[in-house]
């Protein structure tokens, strides 16, 4: 199913019912996010930017208000449709990673890859070459630096096809210069398909070309 | 690819796994489904030589007859029933139906030949009403002109010439299956000596149960109007169709009204204790399996809860339930095929043991495996069930954080 727009309509995560909020682009209003959008959600930590991204990704379900893919309440898709729509329409990079720390750096690719088929091996190479971890691609991904273990994060949300991005904090640990390769090599993907781009930051936003900032 | 890629899973979800708790389902698994098919096995194998089982009579009729006492003897007293002890038995709320023996009212002379050596004895002939007898009806019929009737002999009668007579003798043993295919000559007399019958008769079975020589109803009826006094005589023998056999008030009326049950012998006493003893070790190794299933229920759960963050985590790289379950699968199918394996092993081994005695005692006919093996399949096959079942729920709620 592809996903042409999320729309997030008087959303609130549970916990913040009843606190005084102030004016926000996504919570209580609509929020339109358009396929081959370029989006920067901007927050303060403890306003529920991962939270919304969990929502948006199906993990959680602690909201009020409603969430779209298109026309469809996605309180109503079941296991199976998500688990489809996670394989072939959403990428996702939480801010946790989710890598198997005794699992490779090429490991965990694969574990995503051979489920979509998606990256060729000898792009995945590319990828770790330009990201400047090649020479740890057979190391366990708990013995790698965060700042690592981000880029490996990275190469595995891309290795699927996606009508959207959700990238939660993605360059937290990088430095601007591996900011500029992340956001050119998600950009890239990003173009081929058509896709949306949306990335959360607390400060060190994501360098992408041209996006639009919410403010959370 | 996709090998490879199961394998890491495999890899990946067995973590924590803890061999001790494993290796102590595996046994405790393998004692009680031990001893679940070994004591199923075990009553299967015994029962044919202990079973009073007739094929003839059901198991809920009794057979009863009057007490011979001193008095009997007299000649002051009657062993036949008067009309009103049926009728005092006939109201008795444990009957359902009661039926008359009737015995011939003259004289039975039997002959057999033996490969040239003749046999005679005096004889008794009795008989019931047909619907108290399972036998086919084609066979278990006489019309007058016929020239053979079928019989039905006690088991006893049986043992006593194959053990008393024939071993003292020098005559040979027989089987059941020699015995109802040598002919049996019947010369049927009045006991004044004027008329005389004579015809074969048939051997249809043996029956545990009756201790006596049962013909056909037809038969009966038709003997006594030809060669009989035509006197109406009491019956000496009553068969009832009881409810329940095992009744207290059954024994209590037959007791105060000075009445004999028959066929109650040692060895229906030993199979009901078999069936008891029986009974208790199956259900104890029964109890001694479902303990050790939940043993792997839990340990099998707690091995998913330790792993739940990456089971999650699969499922958020968008991995089937039934994939990310399967390791777990895995693990809870062979662990209960292996300890059925050893169970079924040792199950054979023990058979082994008993099982040349128990032939020297029941001859011929053997039972076989396949009815402890299923049902210890049985039993596998629904822990597997369940264990399927507990993992996928385990699974499903991994989907949410």
């Amino acid at each position: 199913m592809e996903i042409k727009e999320i729309v997030i309509r008087e959303a609130l995560p549970s916990v913040f019912r009843g606190e005084p909020h102030h004016k926000s682009d996504v919570w209580l209003t609509e929020l339109r996010l358009q396929k081959g959008g370029r989006y920067i959600i901007s927050a303060e930590s403890g306003t529920g930017k991962s939270s919304l991204c969990a929502y948006i990704y199906g993990s959680r379900r602690d909201y009020e208000g409603k969430i779209f893919f298109g026309t469809t309440d996605i309180a109503t898709l079941r296991i199976a449709q998500w688990q489809e729509i996670r394989r072939s329409n959403l990428a996702y990079l939480p801010q946790d990673l989710g890598l198997f720390p005794e699992l490779t750096a090429m490991e965990n690719i694969v574990l995503k890859n051979d489920l979509t088929g998606h990256l060729a091996p000898e792009r995945i190479e590319e990828l770790l070459g330009r990201l400047g971890i090649a020479a740890r691609r057979d190391f366990p991904v708990g013995r790698m630096s965060i700042g690592q273990q981000q880029r490996v994060g990275i190469i595995r949300a891309i290795a699927q096809p996606f009508d959207f991005i959700l990238l939660d904090e993605p360059v937290s640990h990088l430095d601007e210069q591996n900011n500029r390769i992340v956001a050119s090599i998600i950009e890239e993907e990003a173009a081929r398909q058509g896709a949306a781009i949306i990335s959360t930051s607390v400060g060190n936003h994501l360098l992408l070309s041209d996006a639009e900032t919410l403010y959370l | 690819m996709r090998l490879r890629n199961s394998a890491t899973i495999s890899r990946l979800l067995r973590r924590n796994l803890s061999k001790v708790q494993l290796a102590g389902f595996i046994l405790s698994n393998f004692i009680g489904l031990a001893i679940v098919i070994s004591g199923i096995q075990f009553y299967a194998d015994i029962r044919p030589i202990w079973s009073a089982d007739d094929s003839f009579i059901n198991q809920d009729y009794i057979i009863v007859n009057k007490q011979v006492t001193a008095s009997h003897m007299l000649g002051s007293a009657r062993t036949g029933f008067t009309e009103a002890e049926t009728a005092s038995l006939e109201a008795q709320p444990w009957l359902r139906r009661l039926g008359r023996f009737s015995s011939a009212d003259y004289e039975v002379k039997a002959y057999m030949n033996q490969g040239g050596r003749g046999m005679s004895t005096n004889m008794f002939l009795e008989a019931i009403p047909d619907g108290f007898i399972d036998v086919d009806p084609s066979s278990w019929s006489f019309e007058p002109g016929q020239n053979e009737v079928p019989v039905i002999i006690s088991k006893d009668y049986l043992t006593l010439y194959n053990f008393g007579f024939a071993s003292s003798s020098g005559l040979p043993q027989l089987t059941e299956g020699m015995l109802s295919s040598i002919p049996l000559q019947l010369r049927l007399s009045s006991r004044d000596g004027s008329k005389e019958v004579s015809l074969q008769a048939r051997i249809t079975g043996f029956s545990g149960r009756l201790n006596t020589i049962l013909v056909p109803q037809e038969f009966m009826e038709w003997s006594n109007a030809l060669l009989g006094e035509n006197e109406a005589s009491e019956p000496q023998r009553l068969i009832l169709d009881v409810s329940s056999p095992g009744d207290v008030a059954i024994t209590r009326y037959l007791d105060e009204h000075g009445l004999e049950r028959a066929g109650e012998d040692k060895g229906s006493q030993a199979a009901y204790f078999l069936k008891l003893v029986s009974g208790v070790v199956i259900a104890i190794g029964a109890l001694i399996t479902f303990l050790s299933f939940f043993i792997l229920l839990l340990s099998v759960a707690l091995l998913m809860q330790k792993n739940r963050s990456k089971l999650h985590t699969l499922i958020m790289l968008g991995y089937d339930l039934q994939a990310v379950g399967r390791p777990y699968e895995r693990i809870t199918l062979w662990a209960a095929l292996a300890s059925y394996a050893l169970a079924v092993v040792a199950m054979l081994i023990f058979r082994n043991i008993y099982i040349s005695g128990l032939r020297s005692l029941s001859g011929q006919n053997e039972v076989g495996v396949a009815v402890s093996l299923l049902c210890g399949a049985g039993l596998v096959a629904l822990s597997i069930l369940v264990n399927f079942l507990s993992i996928r729920r385990k699974v499903k709620s991994s989907f949410y954080v």
